[in-house]
């Protein structure tokens, strides 16, 4: 049901409203630890006078107009706010995209199938004991997302997102040291979440070896080899958030350094971002009502394109992408990622492994930071020698330089994967996100 | 039995963005759970925003049908705390952030400043028909700024913070004067590595350790460790609802218990003491419960956490430093504990420090150490002063990784 505003002439005004419901069940050692299902609605109001944003949150519906009309009182009038560049690019469609309230909607997903998911997978964990298995959870979250965006340019959108989520831990306990065998799934759909028996199995399998067998690394400088999903994490945090063009507006030194057209890595690298995919980072239209778009951020390694909300596109001269992103109805917008993937090469894994003689695989990673130095932090690594993975490494930290990185890959696989499992962090928000890469390798990382 | 749990935090937040005030934001939170307790059971119901205690009690009473068993005896005791000095209202912050931004801008053309000013007056309550009825207010301000300076590549270079429940400005500015004076000049790392840091960098793996859960069933680094010197003489740890230094933190956990004094020891002159636990940990496990059930709202309490609190040395910072030199890092991320306690943390920027002025910028390194060396031989104490972040220090010694 379209909403509508008395909005305060010479000000730009927009509301954007959500409504959440969640689910999560929780089993932890043979407990129910959580068992709850929400509804929250709530929305914020943001008024622009070509000088300052003044922001307000609400959760009572009936109240937005008052909220309108307080803010608007506290900004100046500005008669041509709506020839503001920033306000220019604010979007003005009317459209509804709603993917996730018919017979998919998780909405409809019954408590009794909630808690059969979750106990199924805890059987098949139990009747393939591990005995140094100690710990254990389960960890089912779904939830179902509803966003209404109107404008005072005319713009009104009702667009949904939805996520499914599956987590089995096991805590594997060797000579006092506990050590985390995780594997989970973050779909859209909650039939998506079922049959991953056997890959839950086998990842507790390669966990116990590595907690039996890992050896500290020595720290040095390697040749590393990066798995899909550490790809994923890798092109996310080494590029991806230097393509958020927020950072650079009036900053000579940044503008300069990431100039479009500059090469910015190897010639096998191709990056891209695309809100309009259906993965976790699905924004059909972003939080200004802008619609998401594909941007070829790399191009094979150069630098063709960068991400924008409307303020930064303004600033910059450039078109808007579709990228601004608020974590909920308590935040304003910024430029964020949605759904990043470096594209596959033409390698073969087993080549790229294979043309190693002395380095180290990821495996799989916790997370990473996004400086100019990048970070991962893996939490699974083998030694490679003579082109084989050998024994488990037990490593802490993986960094490397953003400037020479990219340009290190010499190898990149034809095993693209997508990550649905991210959360990305920034200015204090968390959105959703997917990552994609291949495996590839890199000539030089620093390894602690 | 009938029991609400509320919360309530009206914030309002002057946004700076590159060197000028962008955004005012104001926001209300308002947070309730209304529990129901019959034959074991406890119904639950979340609601963000206002609702009338009747509908509250309904919803709750309906969920009673997810059979979430709740059997401990509700919580009893009337009490205030309120611990707001100031009250500053939205023109006098905005007006500050004016005043703030506007002033640094003008000292220190180099930066690219952006960050915010922040006010937080919070209330958390719980009430219920045995008779409890806790109120715990507090009104905290924050000044975070982000700075990069022009001639830098990277998306930004560091930060500084300033909290305060009473407004000093030279403070706000003396914080900027340290980190923004100190970062054009240029120093070079000391051969013995002493790290000074806000305190929670490094406690929170520390307190995860002492979970009964965990400390139980053998998965925590202390396990079957309670009653065993494990750490250095100088560290007993608490945790001190008390503390006026830690923000926000009401006096009850979240099923309304409350510790004798507020505060509680956990690790006494480097012995382990005790697990902590909320009631259903402490029964299943046999260990008793420590008033730290987490803040939940939308089900049954469960374990939650604390923010632990160092006992101080009577010593400066500078004291304890006997004339030698302090790294503080600024910019440090990406790394942290493995399963086994190593420690590693690539730090792209620091100071060099003599404990309470910053000296002047660190090329980049790699810190590492132990969870039992960093809290034990290598841990030097807690300063009686806050210098360099406005709050407690932490001093502890590591070494360089690669």
């Amino acid at each position: 049901m379209e909403r509508e505003y008395q909005y305060p002439v010479n000000l730009f005004t927009e509301v954007r409203i959500e409504n959440r419901w969640t689910a999560v069940y929780v089993v932890q050692n043979g407990e129910v630890m959580r068992n709850l299902e929400t509804e929250t609605t709530g929305a914020i109001v943001r008024v622009y006078d070509g000088q300052m944003w003044y922001t307000s949150v609400t959760n009572a519906m009936e109240d937005i107009q008052k909220e309108i009309d307080g803010l608007a009182a506290l900004a100046t009038p500005n008669p041509e706010i709506y020839e503001h560049p920033t306000v220019r690019n604010f979007g003005d469609c009317r459209d509804t995209v709603l993917r996730y309230q018919g017979e998919d909607s998780l909405r409809k997903v019954s408590e009794e199938e909630r808690e059969k998911l979750v106990w199924d997978y805890v059987k098949v964990c139990e009747d393939n004991p591990i005995p140094e298995v100690a710990s254990y959870r389960a960890i089912l979250n779904l939830e179902n997302l509803k966003k209404e965006y109107y404008s005072s340019k005319g713009a009104a959108i009702c667009q949904d997102q939805q996520s499914a989520l599956f987590f089995h831990v096991s805590g594997i306990l060797i000579d006092g040291i506990t050590t985390g065998a995780a594997k989970g799934y973050s779909v859209t759909s909650f039939a998506e979440l079922k049959g991953h028996e056997e890959e839950i199995l086998a990842e507790r399998e390669r966990y116990l070896r590595y907690a039996k067998e890992a050896v500290d690394v020595k720290p040095g400088d390697y040749t590393c080899v990066l798995a899909p999903s550490v790809t994923a994490m890798f092109t996310h945090e080494s590029f991806g958030h230097k393509s958020e063009s927020d950072f650079m507006l009036n900053d000579k030194t940044l503008r300069e350094e990431w100039i479009l057209g500059k090469k910015v890595g190897s010639e096998l690298v191709s990056i891209s971002d695309d809100g309009a995919l259906p993965y976790s980072g699905y924004v059909p239209y972003d939080d200004e009502g802008n619609r998401a778009v594909r941007t070829d951020l790399i191009t094979k390694g150069v630098l063709t394109g960068r991400l924008h909300d409307s303020h930064s596109a303004a600033v910059l001269g450039e078109t808007i992408t579709g990228n601004a992103r608020a974590q909920s109805y308590y935040f304003s917008p910024v430029v964020r990622m949605t759904n990043t993937i470096m594209a596959a090469g033409e390698s073969d894994p087993e080549d790229i492994i294979a043309g190693v003689q002395d380095g180290v695989y990821i495996y799989g990673v916790n997370y990473g930071t996004g400086s100019a130095t990048f970070t991962l932090q893996p939490n699974c690594c083998y030694r490679i020698r003579d082109g084989k993975l050998c024994e488990p490494l037990r490593v802490n930290v993986v960094t490397g330089s953003v400037f020479e990185a990219l340009f290190d890959v010499d190898a990149v696989g034809n095993d693209l994967r997508i990550i649905n499992e991210g959360v990305c962090g920034k200015n204090g928000q968390s959105v959703n996100v997917s990552m994609g890469g291949p495996t590839i390798r890199v000539k030089k990382l620093s390894v602690n | 039995m009938k029991e609400k749990y509320t919360y309530r935090c009206v914030s309002a937040q002057v946004r700076f963005q590159e060197n000028a005030i962008e955004t005012f934001a104001k926001n209300t939170e308002i947070s309730y759970s209304f529990r129901v307790q019959r034959d074991g059971y406890l119904g639950v119901h979340y609601q963000e925003g206002e609702m009338t205690d009747e509908e509250g009690y309904r919803l709750a009473t309906e969920n009673l049908k997810r059979k979430r068993p709740y059997k401990y005896a509700p919580e009893t005791g009337v009490r205030e705390r309120d611990k707001s000095e100031q009250e500053m209202s939205d023109r006098e912050l905005l007006d500050f952030g004016r005043e703030l931004i506007t002033t640094l801008h003008e000292k220190y053309p180099d930066f690219t400043l952006s960050g915010s000013l922040h006010s937080s007056r919070e209330e958390s309550g719980m009430y219920n028909d045995a008779g409890l009825s806790y109120r715990n207010r507090d009104c905290t301000y924050g000044m975070d700024i982000i700075f990069k300076h022009k001639d830098s590549k990277d998306l930004m270079d560091g930060s500084f913070s300033y909290g305060f429940r009473r407004l000093e400005k030279e403070k706000a500015y003396r914080t900027a004067e340290n980190y923004l004076s100190a970062f054009v000049k240029k120093a070079e790392l000391p051969e013995e590595l002493i790290i000074q840091m806000p305190v929670y960098g490094f406690i929170g793996k520390l307190v995860n350790q002492l979970e009964g859960e965990n400390m139980a069933r053998g998965t925590s680094l202390l396990s079957g460790r309670i009653g065993e010197k494990v750490f250095s003489e100088k560290l007993t740890l608490y945790n001190d609802r008390s503390d006026l230094t830690t923000w926000a933190t009401p006096f009850f956990d979240g099923e309304g218990v409350v510790m004798e004094g507020d505060r509680q020891v956990f690790i006494d002159k480097g012995v382990v003491v005790r697990a902590y636990a909320d009631k259903a940990t402490a029964e299943r496990y046999g260990i008793e419960h420590t008033a730290t059930a987490g803040r939940v709202f939308a089900d049954i309490p469960t374990n939650g956490n604390f923010s632990g609190y160092i006992e101080r040395s009577e010593k400066t910072t500078k004291e304890l430093l006997q004339g030698r030199l302090s790294v503080v890092p600024l910019y440090y991320d990406g790394g942290g504990f493995n399963e086994k306690g190593d420690y590693v943390m690539p730090v792209q920027r620091a100071y060099l420090c003599d404990g309470e002025k910053l000296i002047g910028m660190l090329p980049e390194f790699t810190m590492t150490s132990n969870l039992f060396d960093m809290f034990g031989d290598d841990f030097i104490g807690i300063g009686s002063d806050e210098p360099v972040y406005n709050d407690k220090c932490i001093l502890i010694r590591m070494k360089y990784g690669h």
